[in-house]
């Protein structure tokens, strides 16, 4: 499952860093697209704002397929509060800018399986795809509004794959 | 010298999760369908059931009803059975396969299972396909998961593509297609005499893996085994089934129930024909992606036992679980 996990992550941020080149963060040191796998980075007691956080949840498998078919559920959270020389009265604006974000993020639904273990990474067999958004109410949180965007993502476990 | 207790498990009802299918070919023209023996057998390793059986994988929806029927002659006053006879023997089945290939489609449409041979320059549209490039012939040693071809004709293939092997049409009637009757053919003329009506129906096909200097390596083995001599390969597009045709496939069947506790049920179908079309059924994955899955239906016809003469049409073996009572 980690390799439709990591083409999952990686198809999202290279369309991110396409769509939206200004929505960036200094991750360890490094500028990158703002969005990031919550389980492959530091803890942290709150959500860093105006980036994507990843945080895979729930997981099944059909095993009565010739290959199993992986079903991963993707949370997608995401937090604002607004912009500074807007004083945050901007937040509403900030957290629909996102929200169309992830809905251009989504698509096409579906990306080539890539192995990233490997350098370069290889290509495999079988694609990634994964249902549309749902998007969850608005939580608003003293200055910041929050929403996450549930997605689930399917992929095919090829032989030898782990 | 003691010997330890032995204990024994009273029968119990055989618990069982999904069925298993496995199809072997009927030789149409002889009559005689594929031998499964469950004494010889039974026990096999289900990822690798013994030849010539191709395994479908596993199936849902299984249905199996007999419709044979059973008569009683009355005698007397009052009248009183006597006499019961059976008056008509029939079976029918259904499933539904999880996976799409050439056999699976084939089985679930019924009738002439066609190959999208890819199209000539100009060709003709057609519905099922148009006029293919030309064949190109094997060369000497060629085997069921390589194809020797002259270095000149190498660069019409490439990995990835699916391709056929199979021998020219060359005007014969009846039965056509190397180690499956793919079609029936009644004239040359019906078939527009085409040298290419063969590998067009034929189930003699295969994943190319590598394009080495001297041929093909394919990534599963042609099912007629290594081509014989004058067999040409053509690169398919796909495949395509109708709804209508003639034909009947016919095939022998073998479904598996596994148990929980090692038993196992078996159906040997000897010979089994479809009785429906070409029908799929959806079902949501998640809303809106569904899962296309295709119906498939069966009659099945019957053989001799030649254990006892007797006319039958499927044969249920049971293997029970290990150290119970019988």
């Amino acid at each position: 499952m980690q390799n439709a996990k990591d083409t999952f992550y990686v198809t999202l941020r290279t369309r991110l860093a396409t769509l939206n080149p200004n929505r960036t963060m200094l991750l360890r040191g490094v500028q990158r697209p703002g969005i990031l796998v919550e389980e492959a980075e530091a803890v942290v007691p709150m959500l860093p704002a105006d980036v994507f956080v990843l945080r895979w949840t729930g997981l099944s498998a059909d095993v009565s397929l010739p290959l199993v078919l992986a079903r991963m559920e993707c949370e997608i959270l995401y937090t604002t509060g607004g912009t500074q020389p807007a004083s945050g009265l901007d937040r509403g604006r900030a957290v629909e800018e996102m929200d169309a974000e992830i809905l251009n993020l989504l698509r096409p639904n579906c990306a080539p399986k890539m192995n990233y273990t490997q350098t370069p990474p290889a290509q495999m067999n079988t694609p990634v795809f994964w249902s549309a958004a749902d998007f969850t109410p608005v939580v608003t949180t003293r200055d910041r509004l929050s929403r996450s965007a549930r997605v689930t993502v399917f992929a095919y476990q090829e032989p030898g794959e782990l | 010298m003691s010997t330890a207790a032995v204990t024994y498990t009273t029968p119990t009802t055989p618990i069982t999760r999904r069925v298993r299918a496995y199809f072997a070919p009927v030789n149409r023209a002889a009559g005689s369908p594929t031998i499964f023996d469950p004494s010889v057998n039974g026990a096999f390793n289900l990822d690798a059931p013994p030849a010539p059986w191709i395994d479908l994988g596993w199936i849902t929806n299984f249905t199996r009803k007999s419709a044979s029927a059973i008569n009683v002659l009355n005698v007397g006053s009052p009248a009183a059975p006597q006499v019961q006879m059976r008056e008509l023997i029939g079976a029918t089945l259904s499933f539904r396969f999880l996976t799409w290939r050439k056999l699976s489609m084939a089985l679930s449409a019924g009738s002439e299972h066609m190959n999208l041979l890819a199209p000539a320059a100009g060709a003709t549209p057609n519905g099922s396909g148009s006029k293919g490039v030309t064949a190109v012939a094997l060369t000497a040693g060629s085997t069921a998961t390589s194809l020797n071809i002259a270095s000149a004709s190498l660069s019409g293939f490439a990995v990835g593509q699916m391709v056929v092997v199979d021998s020219d049409y060359a005007g014969q009637t009846g039965y056509v297609g190397s180690g499956v009757s793919a079609a029936y053919v009644q004239s040359a003329a019906s078939v527009n005499n085409d040298p290419d009506y063969i590998r067009r129906v034929s189930f003699n096909v295969a994943l190319v893996s590598a394009v080495t200097s001297t041929g093909l390596t394919l990534a599963q083995p042609l099912l007629a085994g290594a081509p014989a001599n004058g067999m040409k390969v053509q690169v398919i597009e796909g495949f395509v089934d109708r709804e209508g045709g003639s034909f009947f496939q016919e095939w022998s069947a073998l479904l598996v129930m596994p148990g929980e506790q090692g038993e196992r049920i078996l159906y040997y179908y000897p010979r089994l024909q479809p009785t429906g079309g070409a029908q799929e059924d959806t079902e949501t994955l998640l809303a809106p992606l569904e899962w296309v899955a295709l119906n498939a239906s069966f009659r099945a016809m019957p053989v001799i036992d030649a254990n006892d003469g007797e006319q039958v049409l499927c044969f249920r073996s049971f293997l029970p679980s290990p150290m119970t009572l019988v």
